[in-house]
């Protein structure tokens, strides 16, 4: 462990100072980042909650070393761990179109709130290189992510269409090309006497069949109006 | 075992190993769910494993704190702190975290369980990883991921091949329900289960029903539904 924490080991007036101070200034470079993304648990939010949990820390911490009760000093800050995933179920969102939203901000919430616990209990080396690899995993994963997303092997893929036959038609170009269909879902006017009707599939692409190549096949497909992919 | 020796002890050095270790889990694990569109991609598992690697490191730290500076205390009033305190409510926090990613659709299906699954155990490695198991971790590690990785090709040839078959329907009118039930019986299927719902307001604008149909031949799902989604009456049509 670094020497230079040393004196700051106990709880004093200046270690209360410093854990508190770097309990803020850890909570809120990784609430800046998600205040700048815009999403719902932003700056203060993380301020809070990395300044209450190195509270608890801090405070038990207290009632053992300094008032000498003969507690349990990680029982409070135990407590947090699992208060905080409370708080963090309800960032995530389910929208209308039943997807999840939130779920890494939630997770962003709840590794700010270790940060806070290592902070209050004097833990600075393990604060401080938590708060680094979250920014870490946030600022700089983040790209990777959405690169593999763009790479993903599933696509949706939204159709419209005139007859019945033509959904056949479909599903037999995918299957020569050994594209499977993992889900289908169709929506149709009942009235008039057009078949009209849209599907949205999900496909699993492979290597030697990318989306650019099955688009045009199914546009040119007889009985099929328009095509997209989502 | 020796290979990590030096790290098993708490310093510097294999508090930084360890942290990144267990980002390195997460991330690999969320990795395949990301590839999938699904909500939890990869830095959801890289935070959750990182905090609970940390929680387990605090607790080890107060231990070592206990042992070395704060000896005087300890021998005055005796000592109950417990190290693993800390990290068992990782257990529990990210069980409510996970449960925030389960959703019923409003077609009476379930999405979201392996997320949740897969985040909590992503979780628990992390919290071995903390405490510097690293043989469990590497082992725990690679069944995850094979997990993961080999066994949706499994259950996607057993749901491809199998004869049972759960669809969603929408109809314009409760009346109509008749003719199709009629229409599946003639194709050679046997309804199992039967759930039909009347249209109320704006939620559900037509009346639905989920059925739980039985091939009796084998025949591709894909066909089946098209077929279904071409009867009389029906709007809206799902495989679920």
């Amino acid at each position: 462990m670094l020497s230079i924490f040393d004196g700051l080991r106990e709880v004093t007036l200046a270690s209360v100072m410093v854990r508190l101070f770097l309990a803020v200034l850890c909570g809120g470079l990784i609430g800046l980042e998600r205040e700048y993304k815009r999403r719902p648990a932003g700056f203060r939010t993380h301020i809070l909650i990395c300044l209450g949990a190195a509270m608890t820390t801090m405070t038990s911490q207290y009632l053992y070393l300094n008032l000498h009760f003969y507690t349990d000093m990680t029982r409070m800050g135990a407590q947090v761990v699992a208060g905080i995933g409370f708080i963090g179920a309800g960032t995530i969102i389910v929208t209308g179109r039943q997807r999840v939203k939130g779920l890494t901000t939630a997770a962003g919430l709840w590794a700010a709130a270790i940060a806070g616990l290592a902070l209050g209990g004097g833990f600075y080396e393990g604060g401080l290189c938590v708060t680094v690899f979250v920014l870490a995993a946030e600022l700089v994963f983040s790209r990777l992510e959405y690169w593999l997303l763009e790479k993903s092997p599933e696509i949706n893929l939204y159709l419209e269409y005139s007859s019945r036959e033509t959904i056949d038609r479909v599903l037999d170009l995918c299957h020569e090309r050994g594209v499977k269909a993992l889900h289908m879902e169709i929506a149709r006017h009942t009235s008039g006497d057009k078949h009209n009707a849209c599907a949205i599939f999900t496909l699993r692409l492979h290597k030697k069949c990318k989306i650019e190549m099955l688009l045009p096949v199914v546009a040119a497909a007889d009985g099929v109006v328009s095509v997209k992919e989502l | 075992m020796e290979y990590f020796a030096g790290l098993r002890e708490l310093n510097m050095g294999s508090l930084i190993f360890r942290l990144v270790l267990a980002m390195c889990t997460g991330g690999l694990i969320g990795l395949e769910r990301g590839r999938k569109r699904r909500p939890a991609g990869f830095r959801t598992y890289m935070l959750v494993s990182l905090g609970a690697a940390m929680t387990i490191l605090l607790g080890q730290y107060e231990s070592v704190m206990l042992s070395t500076r704060w000896t005087a205390v300890v021998d005055a009033i005796g000592q109950r702190t417990d190290i693993s305190r800390i990290g068992a409510q990782v257990i529990n926090g990210i069980g409510f975290l996970g449960a925030g990613t389960i959703l019923v659709t409003g077609r009476q299906q379930v999405t979201g369980l392996t997320t949740a699954a897969g985040l909590w155990a992503s979780a628990c490695v992390g919290l071995a990883v903390g405490a510097g198991f690293y043989e469990a971790v590497f082992l725990a590690f690679g069944l995850i991921f094979v997990c993961m990785r080999i066994l949706p090709f499994i259950e996607n040839i057993l749901i491809e091949n199998g004869r049972f078959i759960n669809v969603y329907m929408e109809f314009e009118a409760v009346e109509q329900m008749g003719s199709i039930l009629h229409w599946i019986k003639e194709q050679d299927m046997q309804i199992l289960e039967i759930d039909v719902e009347r249209a109320r307001g704006a939620q559900t604008s037509y009346p639905n029903a989920v059925l739980s149909l039985r091939l009796n031949h084998k025949q591709q799902h894909t066909q089946v539904l098209a077929a279904l989604a071409d009867l009389d009456g029906v709007c809206k049509m799902d495989e679920i």
